[in-house]
């Protein structure tokens, strides 16, 4: 657990309990340690993950690693953490093992919310100087090679067409709030992945922390999406030929939160905080899967954070299948297993009314989840 | 305004809305499609033979009335040519199975089946009220759970049957995949979702027919068919994983009603993504045949209100404590073997292994060793077991080695039962 020691009593302040020579201000499980300390913990735990893209024998040319950047503490943080790092590797070798290619995706089509992440994205860049940036919209993942517009039972979009007119009727079309962000964090993915292979890098930094991986693993559990764990919780499992690395996958999200305060000058004005999650009401039409996992895990994470820990641990275990007799999903991409996709036909949904058999053959693969996304 | 009419048969008004997907239909067809479905889940596991005799664990509760009732309807519309009989254990607790007894007695006349009650007396020796004399109130949380755990399968051993179905429903099994996962228990979230448990070594196959079934589908059903069952309030106030994962489960069912499915889905395909070394089962194996039902599954309600005593997040707390203990261990694990590596030349290389089939270099993984987990069966009474005695075997030893001391009869009064008694007010479950 980590935050600040508050109001110590009697001006007794204790001392840090690594350097013991600063006054402990945070804590670190049931250490108390001073700020120094603090930001020296979180920085090591994220660039002891990145050993895969240490310098390694003389080889000149940097790995390209993209970066996608959320506007959120924890690709901030992040984006903080290996700009030094990169620094300190130029200081003392003149060279780099890895560069970052930093993508802002725009989820939002209000061209006044587009206006503001192109601001933001320019204090980024003042400060962070030494990478490259861009920006993309969410529905240049229409655009996208394989993605299965009869699936999604909605027509190619023509080149006439505005594209973020298509997004909205397809977001529009979906019957429920969870849908709507799993068709919207689905896209986002392909899209980084396109991003990634056409820019020429090896990975993507994920900026998730053990909390958020704990929270997706249930998530996705929950929209019937089990199958793609081993994708999207495993440090560096390789989707569509780019791994995927999370390297602050060993810190709680309070301990980023935190961090982001404490770095000099501090991240606060480049940050976008995420609303709390303590309002939600499991009632309300607009609450998704996704809110009441993330409220779920904020308290658990308060109590017990190395059970939080542990569920991402156990998670990276789970292998994916062998690629034999696979077929790619239609929307997410990701190989589906003959004979198991979508919603019908299984055990637990057996209902032969409901089961459009004929329309199957030309409809396309959806796996499971996309499918209960697209058709319920 | 036109009443709205029933989506599947377009003739009758409906009356009811499926919990499941929200369609709105008429009592008859939403009967006839529960039973339609419960009858493919059968079919399409094979779960039956011709001429098999199967016990139904009844407890008098909606989930084995239901259970009762589909089967008995089922066995006669598609002539499964199944011999039915109910199966009831009585713990010994005096008063407190006394009205779901009752209940499952008249199912049986209800029903037209045989009804064996097998007492904790027979299985084991042992009312609980005996063991709560011998061990105090305390302790026999542990008794009681454990005895609950194996009775079915030796009362139906008893019976010379072979297959127990129970009435464990959807939301049940995915509530035990979210605390499997919460609990970060990969042997048990392999098995939690396998409709049928124990292979063909075992004596007593177990299986669970309303795997898919939805709770409130299950009270709609026992509403609309005006099925006789007891209705009481769980007393077995759940463990802090349960508890959680199951308050999950209900915000879930609200925010998007086909959440339940979609978690038994994802553990059915999760459990073919946990590895061999990790579960024990080879993959070869029927994915649908699981090893053991000794999982701590939710048996119906308790007899001893397991919880009395306890604060709750008890086991979180437990948990955390041991974790935080494992990680600091596993630092100092590792602050050796870099110690260990800077004089390596003195010592040979430690050998990696090579798993031939993942082709996989084995790596070790400080302090964080999969637990393979073997299964055997008891040396003393047959049931399956990760030890060579099981736990009901060693208690009942303990028990049997205090046997004088219990013949010194006491005149307290049993307050353990007394308080379940006042505890068993009939809450009902809303329908719908
Ligand atoms: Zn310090
Ligand atoms: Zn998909
Ligand atoms: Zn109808
Ligand atoms: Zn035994």
């Amino acid at each position: 657990m980590s935050g600040d020691i508050e109001g110590q009593q009697n001006g007794n302040t204790a001392l840090c309990q690594r350097c013991h020579e600063e006054a402990a201000t945070h804590q670190i499980r049931s250490d108390g340690i001073c700020t120094k300390c603090f930001v020296a913990y979180v920085t090591t735990k994220a660039i002891k993950r990145m050993e895969t893209y240490k310098i390694r024998g003389t080889t000149k040319t940097a790995r390209r690693l993209l970066f996608p950047l959320s506007f959120g503490p924890s690709s901030a943080s992040l984006l903080h953490i290996l700009d030094q790092h990169i620094q300190g590797q130029y200081l003392r070798m003149n060279r780099a093992s890895y560069e970052l290619v930093v993508v802002h995706i725009n989820l939002y089509v209000d061209p006044v919310d587009r206006k503001d992440a192109d601001l933001l994205l320019e204090k980024y860049k003042s400060r962070f100087p030494r990478h490259t940036y861009s920006t993309l919209n969410l529905e240049d993942a229409l655009t996208l090679e394989g993605i299965d517009w009869k699936a999604l039972k909605m027509e190619e979009p023509l080149n006439t067409q505005n594209p973020a007119d298509k997004l909205q009727a397809l977001l529009g079309s979906m019957s429920s709030a969870t849908s709507r962000s799993d068709i919207v964090s689905t896209l986002l993915t392909r899209l980084l992945v396109d991003v990634a292979k056409k820019s020429e890098c090896e990975s993507i930094l994920f900026g998730d922390s053990t909390s958020r991986l704990a929270e997706k693993t249930l998530t996705e559990t929950a929209k019937g999406r089990g199958f793609s764990l081993p994708w999207q919780v495993s440090d560096g499992a390789l989707s569509y030929g780019i791994a995927f690395n999370y390297p602050l996958r060993d810190l709680l999200k309070k301990e980023i939160q935190t961090f982001s305060s404490l770095t000099t000058p501090p991240l606060t004005d480049l940050v976008i905080n995420p609303k709390s999650s303590s309002h939600i009401s499991a009632s309300s039409k607009t609450t998704t899967i996704d809110d009441l996992m993330a409220q779920y895990f904020e308290t658990v994470e308060e109590n017990f954070p190395s059970i939080v820990a542990n569920v991402v641990r156990t998670t990276s275990k789970l292998k994916s299948l062998p690629d034999e007799d696979t077929t790619s999903c239609g929307l997410c991409g990701l190989p589906v297993a003959k004979g198991t996709d979508g919603i019908y036909g299984w055990g637990g949904d057996q209902n032969t009314s409901s089961q459009p058999t004929e329309e199957k053959l030309h409809h396309g693969i959806l796996c499971y989840g996309c499918s209960r996304s697209i058709n319920s | 305004m036109a009443p709205t009419l029933c989506a599947i048969c377009q003739i009758a008004r409906a009356l009811i809305i499926r919990p499941k997907n929200h369609q709105k239909l008429c009592r008859e067809c939403f009967i006839s499609i529960f039973e339609a479905e419960i009858h493919h889940t059968i079919t399409s596991t094979s779960l039956f033979s011709r001429g098999d005799r199967i016990a139904i664990g009844a407890s008098g509760g909606k989930d084995s009335t239901v259970l009762a009732s589909v089967l008995k309807t089922l066995n006669e519309r598609y002539d499964y040519g199944l011999d039915l009989v109910l199966l009831s254990i009585d713990e010994g607790i005096k008063g407190y199975r006394d009205d779901s007894l009752e209940t499952v007695k008249r199912n049986a006349v209800q029903y037209d089946m045989p009804l064996k009650i097998v007492g904790y007396d027979e299985l084991y020796g042992w009312t609980m009220d005996q063991v709560v004399e011998v061990i105090g109130k305390k302790g026999n949380c542990t008794y009681c759970g454990v005895f609950r755990r194996q009775a079915l399968d030796r009362g139906a051993k008893m019976l010379g049957i072979n297959h127990v179905v129970t009435g464990h429903n959807a939301d049940d099994i995915a509530e035990t995949i979210l605390m499997n996962l919460l609990r970060g228990d990969l042997p048990r979230l392999a098995r939690s979702t396998s409709i049928v448990t124990g292979d063909s070594a075992s004596d007593v196959r177990r299986s669970k027919p309303l795997k898919y079934a939805y709770e409130k589908e299950i009270v709609l059903y026992a509403h609309h068919k005006k099925l006789d069952y007891f209705t009481t309030e769980c007393l077995y106030s759940p463990e802090a994983f349960r508890g959680s994962a199951r308050s999950l489960i209900k915000n879930l069912e609200r925010v998007r009603p086909s959440a339940i499915l979609d978690v038994v889905r994802s553990g059915e395909d999760m459990a073919k993504l946990v590895p061999e070394e990790v579960t024990g089962i080879s993959q070869c194996k029927s994915q649908k045949v699981s090893l053991s039902s000794a999982d701590g599954e939710r048996e119906g309600a308790g007899g001893c209100g397991s919880s009395n005593g306890r604060n709750s997040g008890g086991e979180m707390a437990d948990m955390e404590k041991k974790l935080q203990q494992d990680e600091e261990a596993a630092s100092r694990e590792i602050d050796v073997s870099s110690l260990a590596s800077s004089t390596a030349h003195i010592h040979p290389p430690e050998k990696k292994g090579h798993d031939p089939k993942t082709g996989k270099t084995g790596r070790k993984d400080a302090g964080r060793k999969l637990v393979k987990q073997t299964l055997g069966s008891c040396k003393k009474c047959g049931y399956m077991s990760s030890q060579e005695v099981c736990k009901a075997c060693t208690l009942l030893e303990g028990l049997n080695k205090n046997r004088p001391q219990m013949e010194i009869e006491t005149d307290v009064e049993d307050n353990e039962s007394s308080t379940l008694r006042r505890r068993m007010g009939g809450v009902a479950l809303a329908a719908g």
